[in-house]
């Protein structure tokens, strides 16, 4: 399989390490979606896609990162992405997703920018 | 126009010969082929792989890398004159485009010219053994060194095989934008127009001119309007950018709709046909750069 898939946790966040291709060909944008509905289903509602070493991603990966964004959205929770580069981020960069999804080149400042919307709510 | 594929099942019985290429590619052949349990024999070289291919039976043939183009191709028609369905992934560092379009007319699996993407190259290996049958999916219908039509099966497969066939060319005025371009509307064709069904084919031409890139993807299916497709991003409104994501799943959809809108960005022009069932990408080359005079 060309994509591996491991998730760590800090604090409320769900982080997944992408290595290989997000791509139709050998099933691995399937492996991705199943992978976000079962962290969904657990209840997971921040996630953090690292994308550092994630080689190339097409539409059917796009989508399923995009459909998983605009679900988590609705009950609640985001979706954001870190270290985009190369031909995974001319892709986000063309389809102007970058505007619409939120991107970090640090993880550190990726999992306060969740904490730091929460303190927006609370507030609020 | 080849025929509908018979064969049902994959390969079981796995046996590969490997020609040397170096300690990096040969350890990474390695890695592969050993954890998917296959039966590994070694080559010295090209010749020692045909002396062994015309002995003994195997599933795939990975030659070495420091063969000349021609010499590869010529290899590759004379390992198959004796094994016809032998898989053969050709390995290259000096190669022409003539060379990508003769191993593709004498049927080999695949092509990697160097630089070698790894990655690419261990997924390739594992698709030669994947595929229940794979050497009537790509078929070249006419080809000169500016303009090549060919006829592909409608599966995924064939799909990531001509794929890589186009990535072996590394011609540095198709960069890897227009390659993705292309990969999207051949697999909107094959599934959208084809069905993924293997009996059905899609008609591609690649045609190289001075001063543009052009492809033409025409699949069998009926067509359709781009300006009704309100599940698809391309009909997207500037100031929603997602908006397809909720018609999707308001009509019970997968999730999707991105490839057209991804294509039409990475080419210069995405031109529909009336009936829709045709495409064509246009990526123009700018002068001061081209490596054509």
């Amino acid at each position: 399989m060309g994509l591996q898939v491991s998730i760590r946790e800090s604090d409320d966040v769900s982080i997944l390490d992408l290595r290989g291709r997000a791509t139709i060909d050998a099933g691995e944008s399937e492996l991705l979606e199943r992978r976000l509905q079962k962290l969904v289903a657990n209840g997971a509602r921040k996630l953090l896609l690292n994308l550092t070493d994630l080689t190339r991603v097409d539409s059917s990966g796009i989508s399923v990162i995009v459909g998983t964004c605009v679900s988590l959205r609705r009950q609640g929770g985001d979706l954001r992405v870190l270290c985009p580069s190369g031909p995974v981020l001319e892709v986000f960069r063309v389809l102007h997703l970058l505007e619409a999804i939120p991107s970090f080149e640090d993880e550190a400042q990726a999992l306060a920018s969740f904490r730091s919307r929460d303190d927006a709510a609370s507030s609020s | 126009m080849t025929s509908p594929c018979n064969s049902a099942a994959p390969v079981q019985q796995k046996r590969a010969l490997v020609v040397e290429s170096g300690r990096d590619i040969d350890e990474l052949l390695t890695s592969v082929l050993d954890g998917d349990g296959w039966s590994l024999r070694r080559a010295d070289d090209n010749q020692h792989a045909l002396a062994l291919a015309t002995t003994e039976p195997f599933d795939l043939i990975v030659t070495g890398r420091k063969m000349l183009g021609p010499d590869d191709v010529e290899i590759l028609r004379r390992i198959r004159s004796a094994r016809a369905h032998v898989r053969l992934i050709i390995l290259t560092d000096r190669f022409t485009p003539g060379d990508v379009i003769a191993a593709v007319r004498e049927g080999a699996f695949s092509y990697f010219s160097a630089p070698f993407d790894a990655a690419e190259l261990a997924e390739m290996v594992r698709a030669a053994m994947a595929a229940p049958c794979w050497d009537d999916g790509i078929e070249v219908l006419s080809a000169t060194p500016a303009w090549v039509r060919v006829a592909a099966r409608c599966d995924l497969s064939t799909a990531d095989r001509l794929v890589q066939f186009l990535r072996g060319v590394r011609d540095p005025d198709i960069p890897e934008g227009i390659i993705s371009a292309f990969r999207e509307v051949l697999l909107n064709a094959i599934e959208y127009g084809g069905h993924f069904d293997p009996s059905q084919h899609v008609e591609i031409s690649f045609i190289r001119a001075r001063r543009a890139v052009a492809c033409r993807v025409k699949d069998p299916g009926q067509g359709f309007s781009l300006e009704e497709l309100r599940h698809a991003a391309v009909n997207n409104p500037a100031d929603d950018l997602l908006r397809h994501v909720a018609v999707r799943e308001a009509e019970g959809l997968r999730p999707g709709g991105f490839g057209l809108l991804l294509a039409k960005k990475l080419v210069d022009e995405l031109i529909y046909s009336e009936q829709g069932n045709e495409v064509l990408l246009v990526k123009y080359i700018d002068p001061a750069t081209s490596q054509v005079a």
